[in-house]
This record gives C-alpha cells, structure tokens and sequence, in this order.
C-alpha cells in the first residue's frame, strides 16, 4: 500500500491531544506520524489513505477503539493494517476483546519510547512480510495453475498416442501398461507389426514434462515407426531417429529407449539398448538380464552408431521391457523399489503377459502405499506361445515379368535352388508343377490391361518345409475360392479348366491366399520328407 | 522338353523327355497333331524321362486321347514317374487314360 513511501505513516488516535504529542514525539523520527482525535475522524482519514499502523486509544466518546478496530477488521481493504491498541486500562478481559478484534499488539499508557518504537517497528515489518508472502502466493498460485493445465495436457497427449488394443495371435501375447506419475513423466510404449512375422516392440521415457516432452515423445515414436517400415535391424533405426532427433533439439531434451523387432514365428529378436534401464527375458525358473548397451540416449548427440544384440524366445518365454518408474519407485521411506525385489517378483513367472503387468504394478504400488508416485511407470510384456518354428535356410527370390516364357526360368531357377538344398526330386516337381500352374494363371487371366506386370516368387527352404508365395498385382482373384473339377467324369465329358488349381491344393500341404496393398498373395507349404 | 518318336507295327511310340508345361505344350501338340494328320491312329506315350506335367500337359493328353477316340484309334501311356503318377491320380486321368507300367505292357495292350 504505502511500502514504496520512504517512511511508513502511523495512524494515532486519542481524543486527549496531550497524548498524540507523546506519540508524535516519540515517532516522529522514523515515520509520518497522522493524528486523529475521534473515531470518526481517523476512518475517514484511513479511508482517504491507509496508513501503514494505527495506534489506537480504546476509550474514545462517541465510537471508542474496539468499534473503530472492528470496523477496520471489516473493511477488505483495511483488514491488513495492524492495530496496536494503547490504554491505560490493564484488566486481561480488556485485552482479550482487543485481540479478539484483530488487534495486533496492545500498549499501556503511560507509553515507554524504546517499547514503542519497537513494537512498531516490529509489526510494520511484520505486515511487509505479510504482504510480500501474499504477493508471492498470488504469483504462485496463478503459475501452478498454468502449469497444472499444462501437465494435464501433457498427459492427455501421452496416453493419447499408446495404442491399448493388443493383438492377439496364436504365436505369441503381448501386453503392456503405463501408470502416469502426476507430474514428471513422458513414458511411452508402441508396438507394430513391420511385415507379416516381425513385430517391433518399443519402450521409451523422454526427459522432463508436460507439453514439451509430450511432443518429444509423439516425434520420436513417429520416426522410430516409419524408420522401422523400410529398415529391418534396430540398431539402424535408432541410429537414424537419433541422427534427426539431436539435429534439431533445441530444447536438449532426450529420450531412453528400447526396441526390439521379434519374429514372431522363429521367437527370434533383435534389439538395441540405447540408455534405457535393461529388460529382462524370462525361460522358466531362470531370468536373463539384457544388460547389453549399444549406445547412449537418443537426441543427446548427433553422429553415434548404434550397436544391437539378438537373442531368442523359446515357448513360454517372456521379454518383460519397463522402465525406472518400476525400479526407482520409492516407498514413504525413501527406499527404491530395487532392480532385485522386481527379479524376486518375477521369478519363475508363469503369468500372461497382462497378469504379469498388472502384478508387477499392483507390487510396485503396495511397496510405495503413502508416498507420491514420482515417475510414470510403464511395463511391457511380450510372450512366445508357440514352438518356434526354425529359421529359414535358404531364400530364393525373383520377380519376373508377366509374360509366360518367364515361367521357365523360374523353374530353372527354382530346380537349381532346390537340387542346392538337397530337395527330393518329387518335391521340387511338385513345386514347378505349382509355379506353372499359378504363374500361367495369373499371366493369362490376372491382369486386366496390356501393361508388364511384375510378379514375385520367394521359396524360403527350412529343414522340413518349403514356403512358397507368390505375388502379383492384378485383379483381385482368390484362386482356392472354386471348386475343384469333377475328375470322375469320362474322356467325352471333361474339360481341363479349373484342373490346375486343383493340382496345387492337392499337391501342397497348405495353400492361403491374402489381398493386401493391391497384391494378391499365394501362400503355400509344402512338407518335405526326409 | 525333347520329343523322339519311333515306330512299333502300327503304334506311334512318342517318348517326351523333360516337362510338359504351358511352354512345351503347345510343341508336343504340334508333334502329335502332324502324327494324327499323317493317318496315325494308335499312339503310345512314352514318359519315362518326363520329370513333371502341368494341366497344360493334361489338357494335350484329353485332347489327343478325345481325337483318337473319334477316328476309332488309341491313346495308351507309359512310364508315369511318382510325380506325374500323383498327377494323374489327383486329376482323375488314371481311370480315363489306358496307363501302363512298361512301354512293352503298353504295346500289348492296343
């Protein structure tokens, strides 16, 4: 109010003149000193300008000290002013309804200077400080709630971009959770198939909060899954993410991240580990710890090539992927959580994916009942449920043109490819008989313009099978959608349409057909005997 | 696909060697049709050195085997390795083409 005045003004009021001089002399010094002789008049002049104290004599004629006080109590504008009440009056019930009142201080006339000057000069410091912690709450308050908003927003956006629908499929389960601390956070966790077999499994935690890390994390999640679309080895991946991420960082914000892409039918993976706390994979009884590190955060430093490690998921193994909000989740003690509490935990894990995550949080939370969760908490969980099926031996692919002398070489080739592997001569007859089949159709009957076509062939040989596909980009056509010839009927009668296929279904021992990106695909394998 | 044709008596003895596919198909009719055309009307297929065939090989065969039927001749085969003996099975070609084990067996049974 008066606080950049270079002397603090004081109020006094007594209907005794002689008193006021006292007063006056004892303050004049140091303050501005205002005298009123009435209750009346010193509201008014409060009214014109508050002063920064009021020294006030309690028995007055007409409105006496208490009621002067009261209303000044009353006033929102004057409320803060202190109140010393001087009176010659010592009964303790006199004091007690002064303070009631609000006063700040009582003094007994007759006055002593030092007690005076001290109790004034106590209160006015008292009431600057009052006023610059208001001011400073003020402040306060109205940033914490800007920043309320904006963690809210934050968050909003964080769990906006998880995706909650896990698939489901024969070979494997997944599942994965994030707990959001109130404040600090910026966890987050994708997953996505990159071809038909490989999944790409991410846990990351960006540095700081709010919007800015929320942003961070929807930009990094969106490199690392369009990087993932072209590029099969994560050590690339991330060596590309984080060659873009620290180029234009002005923030220095980074990010912790692990990614690993699983086949999902051979259980094998291959992951990189760029400062993010290390995950483990669980075989039974035993838990393995990932603890290999293939380089620092991502978005710290621009130019770092990447490393990666493989590993391998037999069934019912699980690779379990979090982050420090597990570890370092602390109880009212100030205690972590601890790396060895989580492998007590999960040892010997017989769970699902989500039972699995769900215990681990419901534990995390128990340990730390009472004291504030001060980082997100996020696990992931990926499980191998069926028999890895053994990786390829060999490949062969070629695309070749829609034109029929171009089944030839297929079969040249595929002749050569087979007798190479040491395919029975039945089975690698069979298969050219299919490639005749397949391919004669599709280029006679699968395109309807007079353009060249391009059609795909890969053969992948494992030891006790061939996977065959073939691919093309012509009409839509599901060629195990007919049926079969009837081979029962004499020479006169039959026609040879729809034969070839028949030929393939029964001569494979599993045939599929999928239309996905305007290509049709033939899928078929064929078991081979030793 | 190389095709080497002998007489036997009145038997057009054709042995068709490598695979008979949508490529070699419409040659090996060619050979046959200039056989038929030429007053041939008993045919013996020989396929020992046949590796594999693909409808298109059938669809020559059903054709071959539906022209001689009409001019009163025959169409017999020989020689079926597993392949093209699963071939004939799947398609019904067994119990309508005359097949034989052996080109001597073959010859018999015209």
């Amino acid at each position: 109010m008066s606080a950049s005045k270079e002397k603090p003004t004081i109020l006094a009021v007594d209907d005794t003149p002689e008193n006021l001089d006292v007063v006056k002399g004892i303050l004049a010094d140091e303050y501005i000193v205002k005298a009123a002789t009435s209750g009346a008049m010193a509201l008014k002049i409060v009214e014109k300008q508050p002063p920064d104290l009021v020294l006030l004599d309690i028995m007055m004629p007409e409105m006496d000290g208490y009621e002067v006080c009261r209303r000044l109590k009353d006033d929102d504008v004057t409320r803060g002013i202190p109140v010393i009440f001087l009176t010659a009056m010592e009964q303790t019930t006199d004091e007690a309804k002064g303070f009631d009142l609000g006063a700040a201080d009582y003094i007994t006339k007759p006055v002593n200077p030092p007690i005076l000057q001290a109790r004034v000069r106590t209160h006015l410091a008292l009431k600057q400080s009052m006023d610059e912690l208001q001011a400073a709450y003020a402040i306060i308050k109205k940033h914490s709630e800007r920043m309320e908003q904006e963690l809210s927003v934050g968050h909003d956006i964080q769990m906006s971009m998880l995706p909650i629908t896990f698939p489901e499929k024969p070979e494997f389960a997944l599942h994965a959770c994030l707990q959001p601390a109130r404040e600090v956070g910026g966890d987050f966790y994708d997953f996505f198939f990159v071809d038909d077999d490989k999944i790409c499994l991410v846990v990351g935690d960006v540095s700081g909060k709010g919007v800015p890390a929320a942003l961070f994390m929807a930009v990094t999640k969106t490199m690392l899954k369009t990087q993932a679309a072209d590029d099969p080895s994560p050590a690339s991946i991330v060596t590309r993410v984080n060659d873009d991420l620290s180029a234009d960082n002005p923030a220095s914000m980074f990010v912790t991240l692990f990614i690993a892409i699983v086949n999902t039918r051979t259980g094998e993976f291959c992951y990189t580990n760029a400062g993010h706390n290390p995950p483990y994979v669980l075989r039974g009884d035993t838990t393995e710890c990932l603890n290999q590190r293939h380089g620092p955060v991502l978005g710290a430093v621009e130019g770092v090539a990447f490393r990666e490690s493989t590993g391998s998921l037999q069934k019912n193994d699980t690779l379990l992927v979090f982050t420090d909000g597990v570890t370092e989740a602390m109880n009212t003690d100030d205690q972590l959580y601890t790396e060895a509490r989580l492998e007590e935990l999960i040892s010997g894990n017989t769970n699902k994916p989500d039972s699995l995550t769900q215990r681990i949080i419901d534990d995390v939370e128990k340990y730390a009942t009472g004291a504030e969760q001060a980082d997100d908490i996020t696990i992931l969980a990926y499980r191998a449920d069926a028999e890895p099926v053994a990786a390829e031996v060999a490949l062969l692919q070629l695309t070749i043109k829609s034109d029929l002398k171009e089944i030839e070489r297929v079969n040249t080739e595929f002749g050569a490819f087979a007798a190479a592997q040491n395919v029975p001569p039945g089975a690698t007859q069979k298969v050219c008989i299919v490639f005749d089949e397949l391919l004669n159709n599709a280029i006679s009957y699968g395109f309807d313009d007079d353009e060249s076509h391009e059609i795909d062939i890969e053969v992948a040989f494992y030891k006790d099978h061939l996977l065959i596909e073939v691919s093309d980009d012509g009409i839509p056509f599901n060629p195990f959608d007919r049926v079969g010839p009837d081979t029962t009927l004499s020479i006169e009668e039959r026609e040879v349409g729809g034969l070839g296929v028949f030929l393939v279904t029964e001569m494979m021992d599993e045939c599929q057909y999928q239309r996905h990106k305007n290509k049709n695909s033939v899928i078929m394998t064929l078991k081979l005997q030793d | 696909m190389e095709i080497k044709t002998t007489e036997t008596g009145d038997v057009s003895v054709l042995e068709i060697q490598g695979h008979l596919d949508t490529n070699t198909s419409p040659e090996a009719e060619a050979s046959i049709n200039a056989l038929i055309e030429g007053g041939t009307s008993k045919i013996l297929i020989n396929f020992a050195t046949l590796e594999y065939i693909s409808s298109a090989g059938l669809r020559v065969l059903l054709a071959t085997a539906k022209k001689l039927k009409a001019t009163g001749g025959d169409l017999k085969i020989c020689g079926l390795n597993d392949t093209v003996q699963e071939v004939f099975d799947i398609s019904g070609f067994s119990s309508i083409l005359a097949v034989s084990a052996s080109q001597e067996e073959a010859l018999a049974s015209f």
